[in-house]
């Protein structure tokens, strides 16, 4: 089985105080650690736990800088057998759709039966990358997968919905899985295994090495544009409604109207 | 050959932990403090993992991860061997399979990343500064005592105590000092315990060049584990290590330190295994704790190199014994209760938080608290001892 697994370097936002940089473009990265992205670990394991089942293997695809070959080296050590970084400042990052056409880019004229990301990115949040992906690349997909069984040409999902509802969905390969955390255990990539992953291939790629045009992933091709960030004002104000139950109800029904909420 | 797969380097397991040597005397299970609350039996791993073809199903038994390197098996053994390293052997076999405990495997990956085994970033390691005046150490500038802290030192707000109170105490001394700055990296005392080789390895690597640039006399870890473990695998340091009660022992000594004020506690001192059985730094806290006036030092049956280990090292910070058998950190609290004491003094982060773990689960927190040595001296004044001021004069 041939497979494509995406990872993304995040920074981890939850142990240092999240300030913006000075332009107010963006946040201020100088005192964050980062690691590869929560939901993508998963997406490596599952992806090394079937090539260690059915045999085949696994590219890592990744676009970030130099300093993210650690996470990629460290995807390698624990089975994922090749993989590319794409590194070129013209990407319109901060957009998916515009990451998964990058993506795309350097899937889309090889062969694979499953291509792998993580359900969502902790730095944006946006959770579309993987979806758009398949979209792109004109296969089926099943976001927020808790489960994977790979029978006969067909992937049957298990999917995360709402209110804690799985729904199983059978899809035909080649397909994209968007995968949820807690799907598996993902292993650690012992330092050993890490340094002999120094031998496997890591092709280093911008746009013009993947063929993929600059006006249909840089800035001009985003539909997104990142106008401001700002850090919410935490306000905190409470009032607390005394009386019986009707009368209660009338002056919330009051405060409602006052505020023009209703 | 018989034996290869499990080993590295052509040594077979039982060569590297000279198991042949062991003559099953049963000293080590004998002495092991946590054969009372978990079934692990170390002398049954010595004499089991002779046979290669055990040591996958022997890695796989949940009690190795019992053990938390104390060192009282080494300590007993009349044979020399340590027989709590074939457990943290078979620790590695697991570690480099992949198949960890997930809070083992964030520890490592953490120290691996960051450089500490808590999760935090480099970048937040010297936060505990804020607020003081630290000299920062340059590897181009003398300096007499460089300040080695720890990662739980540096990022437990528990213990933070520990250093901050310290670069007080070695400014109102007038003492020559400096700190790391963000390089400082784990020492590895937990990687090596966790079974990490690999890891372990790199960190004495990376930690001796950085370490080695230094223009210091000496480096002074606040940790027993920090300074076990470079006194213990670092053999090309270029300087010496101390523990710090080494230092103000020896500040207290030659009268240039000195305590003003009186603390007119009971006080038992709690041994840590990383300074007192495996380094044999037994009578410098307790000189601190009795130039305090007012104090009466009273000691644990369990004293010295018999001290009951509190259950925080050997990587068992990270991993959690099945065991609901009472914990040994709150039999040590008990046994300070029926002495009476107002306060259990550590010099060891892990014990203090245990310890204090022990104190809150016991519902004692009326009667007694735990602390480290160095929060005990911040409620006191201290001043340069007579021995600086006349040399101040002089100068």
């Amino acid at each position: 089985m041939k497979m494509f697994t995406c990872i993304k370097y995040v920074p981890d936002t939850s142990e240092a105080e999240v300030k913006l940089n000075a332009e107010g473009t963006g946040v201020d990265s100088s005192r964050f650690s980062y690691d590869i992205n929560d939901a993508d670990n998963y997406a490596v394991e599952e992806s090394v736990l079937l090539k260690e089942k059915y045999e085949g293997d696994v590219t890592v695809v990744s676009i970030g800088p130099k300093s993210s070959d650690v996470m990629i080296r460290m995807a390698m050590a624990k089975g994922c057998d090749r993989a590319i970084r794409i590194e070129d400042e013209r990407i319109a990052d901060h957009d998916p759709l515009m990451v998964a056409r990058v993506l795309a880019g350097a899937i889309k004229d090889q062969e694979f039966d499953l291509v792998f990301t993580g359900c969502m990115a902790e730095d944006y949040g946006q959770a579309v990358t993987g979806v758009a992906l398949a979209e792109i690349l004109g296969v089926p997909h099943a976001a927020y997968v808790k489960k994977v069984e790979v029978e006969d040409g067909k992937v049957k999902a298990h999917r995360e919905l709402e209110g804690g509802l799985r729904e199983v969905v059978e899809i035909s390969l080649p397909a994209v899985l968007t995968i949820q955390t807690g799907i598996n255990e993902p292993r650690y990539a012992p330092i050993r295994g890490i340094r002999q992953a120094q031998k496997k291939e890591l092709k280093v790629m911008n746009l013009d090495d993947l063929g993929v045009p600059v006006e249909e992933v840089g800035a001009d091709a985003s539909l997104v544009v990142l106008e401001k960030l700002y850090i919410p004002v935490v306000e905190s104000k409470a009032e607390i409604i005394e009386g019986d139950p009707d009368e209660k109800a009338e002056k919330l029904a009051s405060i409602l109207v006052k505020g023009g909420l209703v | 050959m018989r034996g290869m797969k499990m080993t590295t380097e052509n040594q077979t397991f039982a060569e590297k932990f000279d198991l042949l040597g062991c003559i099953q005397c049963g000293r080590c299970t004998g002495g092991c403090p946590v054969t009372v609350r978990t079934n692990l039996n170390v002398r049954r791993f010595v004499y089991d993992a002779y046979d290669e073809d055990l040591l996958d199903e022997l890695s796989r038994v949940a009690e190795i991860w019992d053990c938390t390197a104390c060192h009282t098996c080494a300590v007993r053994c009349p044979k020399g061997l340590k027989p709590l390293e074939v457990l943290i052997g078979l620790r590695s076999l697991i570690v480099e399979s992949g198949k960890t405990e997930p809070t083992v495997r964030d520890a490592l990956e953490s120290t691996f990343m960051e450089g500490n085994p808590w999760e935090k970033p480099r970048a937040t390691r010297n936060d505990w500064m804020e607020g003081l005046d630290v000299r920062i150490a340059e590897p181009d500038e003398k300096v007499e005592n460089l300040f080695f802290v720890c990662c739980t030192i540096a990022y437990d707000p528990r213990v933070q105590a520990t250093a901050q109170n310290m670069v007080r105490l070695l400014q109102k001394a007038g003492v020559d000092y400096a700190f790391l700055g963000t390089d400082e990296t784990c020492c590895g005392s937990e990687i090596f315990t966790l079974g990490e080789d690999g890891l372990f390895e790199m960190l004495i690597e990376d930690n001796t060049e950085m370490l080695n640039e230094y223009q210091a006399d000496r480096i002074v870890a606040l940790s027993p584990h920090c300074f076990t473990t470079f006194n213990t695998h670092y053999p090309d340091l270029n300087k010496p290590v101390i523990h710090y009660t080494q230092l103000l022992a020896e500040l207290l000594e030659q009268e240039k330190l000195a305590f003003k004020g009186e603390l007119a506690k009971k006080i038992v001192y709690h041994d840590p295994c990383y300074l007192g059985k495996q380094s044999e730094v037994f009578e410098e806290p307790r000189r601190v704790l009795q130039a305090i006036e007012g104090v009466e030092l009273v000691e644990f049956n369990r004293n010295r190199e018999r001290s009951l280990c509190c259950e925080g090292g050997g990587g068992k910070m990270w991993v959690e014994s099945e065991s609901k058998i009472e914990r040994l950190a709150e039999t040590r609290i008990k046994d300070a209760r029926a002495l009476g004491a107002d306060i259990v003094a550590a010099a060891c982060p892990f014990c203090v938080i245990t310890l204090d773990d022990a104190v809150k689960a016991e519902g004692f927190e009326e009667e007694m608290r735990v602390a480290e040595i160095m929060e005990i001296l911040e409620e006191l004044e201290v001043v340069q001892g007579q021995s600086s001021s006349a040399q101040e004069v002089e100068d």
